[in-house]
Order: structure tokens, then sequence, then C-alpha cells
């Protein structure tokens, strides 16, 4: 399955950049985070509750940040196991574009279910995976305009 | 032959606890002290087991035993799907629960048993396991592919089996041939969907060493052979009680992972054990079905006579090939069945059984048939069109006449006597054939397409040890029954074919009653049982009338006999001239009751000290029955279906649906036909709408009843049926099977239709399900996908 | 944790005190043993598990117990002994409306509901109403015959002032 999108942030490609490596940033960005931890420079481990239709699951997972340009572009591979419910494993090619005072933020995903998850429809997961993103971005912005007032509060 | 009850439509008496809400299924069962068992299954298609984390699980609330591979496979000696006479085939050793390698999005790999089922599930949340992700073979194609990783550990390449038939002179017919045709043809891979799921119920009492398993399972003593031999116990000590079972239809013969280790926790914990498949895991660990892609072309005449037909068949069974029936059954009789209604003298076939990582494919109704159908039908209908033939001319000029038998096919098969040439033309009269090709052409001009599809088919029943027991299965090719009289004069048949709603008690008591001059409501049939019901192959391959019947028979007359001699004694006259009618023993001359059964149970049971001395008194017979003479026989018939096609929406109307079917002597005609309604239905839902999509990695992507897609009732026509009835002479009865003659032919029946509106388009489909999207892709109306399983 | 909840099962008061999350076909099957009642796929799509709620056909699987609490809840068992379904029974007996049995509480409970709300239905009337209810085994022909033959009886004996 292949998402992609186009976000518009509020901030700068450096900005950006560096919440994209930030763990406070990531834990209140990714939908549904119970724990993040960092476990080096470029990895995470994860533990994300999620409600899939009828299936909810705790996924414990790992992320991963690899092909880096710095600045510009890097991909995050992540795979997470939710006990019954499957596991869901991708990678997401990221590159950030400057617009004005903006990032323009470009991502392609490729997303593999398995188990109860893909059982229960690709139509399901696909409005899901899609509506995630789309939370895991809204709250990524939030979260960078707060980054952004902290340093002058 | 009495025949006052055999020929009538007597009604099930059963069915009228189902009415009233007082079925016994399996799931309705609960014993003191019983634990329900879950299952994680695995999320991947293929994998090695790196790590399964239970320890949370172990502790969760409500569980009391969490077994893996390594606590629980000790206890079952593993099995393996193959048979011998299935030369060179081979499939690995298969376990309870997955043990180091995951082969399939669903394979069991770790059971939790708890108080209830609800709280084994939240268990199953509270499992980790770490599972390395491989390449899964999915496609068969692909498998056969040099380089191709294994499907699974234990065999040494993807394929399973592979076998080819063919007669000296194929070659010559197809060079001398005026005409060609061919096609490639997919059949989707589907499933049973019985409406109660798997369900087993084991009760290991360590006490007294006895087992006794609740299953809904049409193949009782099959099972008690297989947890006594897996599991290391005496015959005597296992009991297995299969109750009334929501539906079957062959996929409830197949050993199973949970069942086998539904028992294994049972003997362990030495306490009732319960598993119920939900519908989710249904779909992702009872068998699927076909799963087939051919290639095939036929020879044929300038006339129209067919002269050969040369067949490749691949089919794709899954990671193993199933136990104790395999899983290369359904191809070998894809291959044999081709051609089967036709004189044509020669033949090619070629299967390919392959492996691959997905839920195990076996038997299921009409095993092989429809595929055969299918493809054989669409090419003599491509011939017709080529020829500018009429459908129903080119099947009369080539159908086996009437009188032309014994006959041996093409591809080996012995037809005993069939009426495929009454049956073309009762179809032809039934149906208003001529009426209704002017309507089709009227409605034509008006932008309406509407199709006509006719199919003849032969179905494989009856069948002797030539099927399984000659490769060395364990499945009995024999039936018996105890007929006895009651000490008040009533009957009661206990019988090893067993009841999932076909009517299968209704039939023996029709039977029974006949041989010892009762109604049938004096008789009280027992099934289902293997400690009050004699050994034998119980539901399969159209057994139960055919085989089951005939044993039924020979019991009552031998009981009869007995009764009669007791009779002659008691009354000093000469038992040949007495006869049984009207619940009482009568003078066969005359009709004159002499004395009624219940007075001579009454006699033999409380008062034997009355009768001349050596006198027998014993009134219970006992009798097993199997066929001897053809390996197996063969019913015929033909159906028809009328659709109209929106050419907008890809969408088929069925419109109507016709059956002649000859099932050789009936037992009973309203169940006779409602097994032919409810087999055509089975026929059509893959034909247009059934199919398990996969996608690229193994993941079943519609395994819900939300998502897989069963005929209903507003899709589905109404089915008009006519019979030709051509006893078989192997037995007395002279009934042959009736369940899967619907199902064998409707797809067949239908996709010619299909393809008959569809033809002045310039269209034509050769892919089941026929779905819309298919429809409008095969009318150039869109484009085809990249992928086959679109 | 528990709920306690009352209902009015076939006419007869019942109080148990369950898991919030029980829904009504547990709570029928498990608790009260009303094993009539079937479950075929837990997502309201087959209709093995229809109940009347205050009457109204409901999927058992998808209410939960504590949303019936209060209510009067029929199940086929209460059905049979009241004599309401008699003459459905009895069409669906003499044409064999029915093989291995597990689809047919729904299929009695939709054609109970159908037929208290339309006197005469067509055939395809009858089909489209039995339009969530998955039989495997008959092929439907037989269940509608029966429905629409107990229609039919009904509107006879209703014109005979019965």
């Amino acid at each position: 399955m292949e998402l992609e999108g186009r976000q518009s942030l509020a901030a700068t490609p450096e900005e950006v950049w560096s919440a994209l490596f930030d763990r406070d940033v990531l834990e209140q960005a990714i939908p549904g985070c119970e724990s993040l931890e960092q476990t080096s420079d470029t990895s995470f481990a994860a533990v994300v509750k999620l409600k899939i239709g009828p299936v909810s699951a705790r996924f414990k997972g790992e992320v991963e940040l690899s092909d880096i340009v710095v600045g510009r572009s890097c991909t995050l591979s992540g795979k997470g196991s939710g006990g019954i419910a499957g596991f869901a494993k991708g990678a997401a090619k990221v590159t950030l574009t400057p617009q004005g005072p903006e990032t323009v933020l470009d991502y392609t995903a490729d997303v593999a279910v398995g188990g109860k998850l893909a059982a229960l429809g690709n139509r399901l997961i696909k409005s899901t995976a899609q509506k995630l993103t789309g939370e895991f971005f809204a709250n990524f912005d939030r979260a960078l305009a707060v980054e952004e007032d902290a340093p002058a509060a | 032959m009495s025949k006052d009850h055999i020929g009538q439509s007597h009604r099930r008496e059963n069915a009228l606890r189902h009415l009233a809400g007082r079925g016994r299924f399996t799931t309705d069962l609960s014993l003191p002290r019983m634990l329900h068992a879950a299952f994680v299954r695995s999320p991947m298609a293929k994998g090695r087991i790196v790590e399964v984390d239970v320890t949370d699980a172990a502790a969760a609330p409500g569980v009391v035993r969490v077994f893996t591979a390594q606590t629980l496979n000790h206890v079952c000696e593993p099995w393996v799907g193959t048979l011998d006479h299935f030369a060179g085939m081979q499939s690995g050793p298969q376990n309870m629960l997955a043990d180091g390698q995951v082969l399939w999005a669903g394979h069991p790999v770790v059971m939790i048993l708890a108080h209830s089922r609800a709280e084994a599930e939240d268990a199953c949340e509270l499992v980790m396991l770490d599972i390395e992700d491989e390449d899964a073979i999915v496609d068969g194609d692909a498998a056969q592919m040099e380089n191709a990783p294994l499907a699974s550990d234990g065999i040494d390449s993807n394929m399973c089996f592979q076998t080819v038939l063919e007669t000296p002179d194929l070659d010559a017919a197809f060079a001398r041939a005026a005409h060609v045709v061919e096609g490639d043809f997919t059949f989707g891979r589907h499933t049973a969907v019985t409406l109660e799921p798997r369900a087993v119920i084991a009760d290991y009492d360590p006490s007294t060493g006895q087992l006794t398993v609740h299953h809904g399972t049409q193949t009782p003593y099959q099972f008690q052979d297989v947890y006594a031999r897996h599991f290391g116990l005496n015959e005597s000590k296992v009991r297995v009680i299969a109750p009334d079972i929501g539906g079957s239809f062959g996929m409830k013969l197949h050993v199973y992972h949970e069942e086998m280790a539904t028992v294994a926790a049972s003997l362990l914990l030495g306490r009732p054990v319960r598993f119920v498949a939900d519908r989710l895991e249904s779909f992702v660990s009872d068998i699927h079905a076909r799963d087939h892609r051919v290639s095939a072309r036929m020879a044929v005449d300038a006339d129209g006579t067919i002269l050969a037909m040369d067949v490749d068949d691949m089919t794709q069974i899954g990671a193993f090939s199933t136990y104790p029936r395999t899983s290369a059954a359904e191809g070998n009789q894809v291959i044999r069945l081709m051609g089967a209604p036709y004189k044509m003298p020669d033949y090619r076939g070629r299967l390919s059984v392959v492996f691959q990582n997905k839920v195990q494919t076996s038997q299921y109704r009409a095993v092989g048939h429809p595929i055969a159908c299918a493809v054989t039908e669409a090419l003599v209908d491509r011939a017709a069109q080529l020829l500018d033939m009429d459908p129903f001319d080119i099947r009369a000029r080539n159908l086996l006449a009437d009188d032309d038998y014994p006959h041996v096919s093409a591809t080996g098969y012995q037809f005993e006597k069939l009426s495929h040439q009454a049956s073309l033309e009762k179809l032809h009269d039934m149906m208003g054939y001529g009426a209704l090709r002017k309507e089709q052409a009227r409605l034509r001009e008006q932008g309406i397409h509407r199709g006509i599809g006719i199919a003849p088919f032969v179905e494989i029943t009856n069948p002797g040890a030539a099927f399984y027991g000659v490769g060395g299965a364990r499945i009995s090719a024999q039936d018996g029954a105890v007929v006895r009289l009651t000490p008040s004069g009533d009957v009661h048949c206990a019988i090893s074919v067993t009841e999932q709603g076909q009517g299968t008690e209704t039939i023996i008591a029709q039977v029974v009653a006949d041989q010892l001059g009762v109604t049938p409501e004096r008789v009280k049939v027992t099934t289902g049982d293997t400690d009050t019901t004699p050994s034998g192959g119980a539901t399969w391959a159209c057994r139960g009338a055919g085989i089951g019947g005939e044993t039924a028979l020979r019991a009552g007359r031998k009981l009869q006999a007995q009764i009669l001699a007791l009779a002659g004694a008691i009354l000093q006259a000469d038992p040949a001239k007495l006869t049984l009618a009207n619940g009482a023993v009568v003078d066969a001359a005359t009709g004159d009751e002499r004395i009624s059964l219940a007075e001579i149970g009454r006699i033999a049971t409380y008062r034997p000290d009355t009768l001349p001395d050596g006198c027998n008194s014993s009134l219970t017979a006992a009798e097993h029955f199997a066929p001897g003479g053809y390996p197996f026989d063969f019913t015929n018939g033909i159906q028809a279906s009328y659709v109209e096609v929106d050419i907008e929406t890809g969408i088929t109307r069925l419109l109507k649906h016709w059956v002649v079917e000859d099932c050789g002597r009936i037992i009973n005609p309203l169940l006779v036909d409602e097994q032919i309604r409810g087999g055509v239905v089975q026929g059509l839902g893959p034909a247009f709408f059934e199919e398990c999509l996969y996608d690229d990695a193994g993941q079943m992507t519609n395994a819900s009843l939300a998502d897989y897609l069963v005929p209903m009732a507003g899709e589905m026509p109404d089915i008009e049926i006519a019979h030709v009835e051509t006893p078989t002479k192997d037995t007395i009865l002279g009934a042959k099977g009736v369940g899967e003659a619907g199902t064998a032919a409707a797809g067949a029946a239908a996709m010619n239709a299909v393809n008959d509106a569809l033809r002045p388009l310039g269209a034509q489909i050769s892919q089941t399900p026929m779905t819309p999207l298919r429809i409008l892709t095969a009318l150039g109306h869109v484009s085809a996908g990249p992928k086959r399983g679109y | 944790m528990k709920t306690e909840i009352t209902l009015i099962v076939n006419g007869e008061a019942v109080r148990d005190v369950i898991e919030p999350r029980t829904s009504l076909a547990d709570l029928l099957r498990d608790r009260l043993r009303l094993t009539g009642t079937h479950l075929g796929c837990e997502m309201g799509s087959c209709g093995a598990c229809l109940v009347l709620l205050d009457g109204t056909p409901v999927h058992a699987c998808l209410v939960l117990a504590v949303q019936a609490a209060g209510q009067r809840v029929d199940t086929i068992e209460g059905l049979n002994e009241s004599g309401d379904i008699k003459d459905l029974q009895q069409n669906f007996h003499a044409r064999n409306a029915l093989q291995c049995g597990f689809c047919t509480n729904g299929m009695i409970m939709t054609a109970h509901a159908l037929l208290s709300e339309s006197t005469a239905p067509t055939r395809p009337e009858i089909r489209e109403a039995l339009s969530g209810n998955y039989c495997r085994c008959t092929g439907y022909e037989a269940i509608v015959d029966a429905i629409s033959a107990t229609a039919k009886q009904r509107a006879t004996n209703a014109g005979a002032g019965k």
C-alpha cells in the first residue's frame, strides 16, 4: 500500500529537520504514542496504541532514519508488532523544500500490514493510515510551534 | 422390493428441532470445568520465529495455561499429507503449533487456555511474537521459478505432485483436426464459509483414560482413528461425537492444527477444552478451495466432432498438502473429468500441484468438477461459435449416446450407464429454449444483453477403496448399519453415514421402513457417534444415499429374514410364505395380518421361554457394505443459466437456472431437489462473488464476512429441476449421490451464459469470479490492472 | 467492573451481573443457555443471531447486553413456545426450507418481522428482506417459498375472518 502527501509547515527546513530527530516532538506527534525512547542518534523504540476499525492493539516498534541528506531528505523506516492484531512495517521518504518562510514536506511511503489488520481489508487500512498521517503532521506542526515558542518564553 | 416409502418426499423430523431453536451444535455444548482456547497466529506469510514471549499472557486474568510448540507438540505424532497412489508426491510434516518457521498468515503459534474465550483473547494480545520476515511464495508460477525460495522446510522443491495422462494418438488427433480452439482460464481461491464455524470440545478423563471429542465434523470415524494413532491411544478409548453440524461441504473432514491442539491440551490438562473458530480465524485457517490456472485446447472436426483435449492445470495448495486426503485429489479430478460427458477419444492432461505460503486448499464440495466442467464447456462453446453451431447441436453430436455403455473415458474413468442425451433433450424442453433465444434476440435489439449457457456434467459418487484406501489412507471405503426391532415393535437403525441437514437420517428411515413394512416415523435413526454406531466412511464424495442407503437396505433385509424366521417359529408357518407390511408379519399371498411386530418384540424380549427350543430370538442385524463393482460410480446431468449483463456497470443479474439430473433411484424427491438447489448456489457463489484475495506479501485482505462476498437471497435465481432416473446395477437400491451435482456445473453454465451475452460485443471472460470489474475489463471499458488479483 | 442488569427474556424477568462488554448474544447463549440464537460472524453480516428487541429484529452480536437492559427480548425459543411462528415453522418444515439449521433462527426472525409489516410480499421483496441472512445450504429458494406460502395462508385466513 502506497501513501503519499505534502504538508506545509510553519517553520524553516532547519527547524523541521531538527524536530524530525527530536524525541519530544516525535512523541507528541505520533498518534497514540505511549512511550518513545531514543536508542541511538538515528533510531527510536516506540510503544503506540492504535485502534483500526474493530482491532485495537499496542504496537511495539522501532523507527530508524537513514539515507540522510542533512536538512534535505531522509528515509524513515519502521516496523511494529501488535501481537494478535498483526504487524505493520513501512518506509517513508521525506523531502523538505523551503518555500518562503515555510517548509514544504513531501513524503512517499510504502506500508505493509499483516495479520488481522490486513484481513480487515485494505480499504479500512488505507483510510486509517491516511488519517493517522494527517494527525501526525497536525501534531508535528503544533509541536513545532511550541518548540519555537519555547526559547522565547 | 417394497417401494411404499422409497421415492416419497418425506419431511425431515430433525428439522423440527432446528425450527424450535433446539439444535444441538458443538458450539452449544458446555461441559463442567471446560477451558476455552484461543490462538496467536502468525501475522506474516512466511518467517522465522526469533522469540515468543508469553510471560505477560501467562499471568493474565483467567489464563490457566499457555502452550507453545516446545510445550505442546511432543504429545502428537506429526502428520504428512501424502498418499502412495500419487507417485512422487511430497509434503512437509505438520505439527500443531508452528515450530521455528511460520508458513502462512494465520499459522497458529501460541495456544492460550482460559476460563473464557474473551480472557483467552485478551491474553493473546499480550503475547509478543518476534518473527523475522522472509520472502513468501505467493504465486504458483513464481513458486516454480528456478531459485525460488521453498514454501516450507521438509520439501525439495515447491512441486507437491505432478502427473500426466495421455492417450497414444493425442498428437495425431490435433494434427488432423479441422479446428483447434483454446483458452487460458483462472479459477479463484474461495472457501466454505459454513455458517457454524469449526468447533471442537475435547474431554479427556485421566481416571479412565477415555478421550471424548465432540467435534463438528462429517467424518467422526476418521477422526477417531486420527486421534488414536497420533496421540498414541487405543481406539476403544477414543470416542468422537458429531452432533448437529452447521454446514461442512468437505471443509470439516480435514485435520486442522487447532483441533489437534485442542485434543492435546485436554490430554495434558485432564479437563475439557473447547475451541470454536471465530469468523476472522475461519478465513485464515479453514481449508480454501480451487485456485487453478488452466491452459486448454480442443481439437474439433469440420462437422463439430470433438477429437481431443490437451489440458495443463496448475493448482496452488498452500504450504502443506492436507491430511489425510491430500491436496492433490482436487487437481487429479480436474484432469480426469475433462471432456467426461463426451465421446472424445483422445486426451492429454498435465497436472502441477504447487506449494505457496497461503492457507491450505483441499477437498470442497464437487472436488475438481467445477474446473473441469467450466474449461470443457467453455471450449465446446468456442468450437460451436467457430462452426456457427447451436450449443445444443454441438453437444447432441458429441455427448455419449444413452446406449453406449459401459464406456471408458479417454481419461480412464469407467461409466456404467448415464443418460446425457435424454438429459439434454429434457433440458431443451424444460427451459423453452427456442422461445428463450427469440427473447434474447429481441432484447438485444433494445440494447439489453442476455445470455444463455449450458453445461453437461458427470459427478463422481459411491466411492470405494479406489479413492483413498489404495493410497494407504485410513479412510473407510465401507459403511455399516445395525438395525434392530425394539421390544415394542419399533425399529432402530444406527448407521455410519452422518447428517448435516441433507436428510441422511430421513432417507435411511425410508429405506429401512420399506424393508420392515413399517412407516419411517417408526424408524429411529442414530448417526454421528463412534461409540453407538458402526464404523464407516460417513459423509464424503456423495456416499450417503448410494452406499449408506444400500447398507441400510441390506441390514434391513437381514433383520427382515430374522423376524420372518422367528414369526415362522411362533406361528408354525413357512417363513417363505410370510412377509412384512403395515407393522406386522402378514401372509405373503393374501396380505392378512398374522402377528404384529409389537407382539414379535414382546415375545422375543420378555417371553423367549415360550419359543421352540433352538429358536434364535435375536432381533438385531448388522451389515457392512462397500461398493464392489465399479471403483466408483458416476451420475450425470446438465445445467443451464440465463443471465443479463449490464454492460455499463459490469453487473450480472442471474435470471433463471435449470438443472436436469440423473442420480439413479431417487429415495426422496424433495430432499434431492434441495440438495441440487443448494449445490447450484454454492457453484454460483464462486462464479460471481467469492474469492480469497491476497496481496503481494501473502496477506489475505478480505478475511471477514463484511469483505468476502457470499451469495445472498437477493442475487440468486429460482432454480427449476427435472430428473432422469438411471439406477445403478451395482446395488440393490440403485441410488447414486446428488450432493455435488449442483456445484459441479453451475459455474460452467453461468460462464457460458455471460460469454453468450458478451459475444456480440466481441468480449470474452475466462476468469472466476466474474466480478463487475473483470467483465468491464473484458469489454475493454476499463484497462486491466498490472496484477492478476484485481 | 461488572454491571447488574435486568431484562425480560421470552416473558421472564432475568437479572444478571455481567461484564459491560458482554454482547446480548453471549448473555443469551452462555449465561441463559438460550442456544437457539446462533453466532455466525460476530459482525452483523450473517443474521444467525437475530433476536427481537422490543419487537424489532436486532443482531444480538452487535448489541451489548447492557443496551438491552430494561427491555423485552424474544428469542426463537420464546416465539416457538408462544405459537406466534407456528405457521412459519410448519411451512419451513413442509418446504424443507432448512438444511443444517444454523441460519434458521435468523431466517424465522426476518420472516416474522417481514410478515408483520407486509401482508403480501412479492418474491423479490422476500428475497430483499432476506438480504442480511446468509444460508450456505439451501440456495434460498425454499426459504422464499415457505415465507410466501405463509403470507398467502395468513391472507386467506384473514379473508375468511379468522
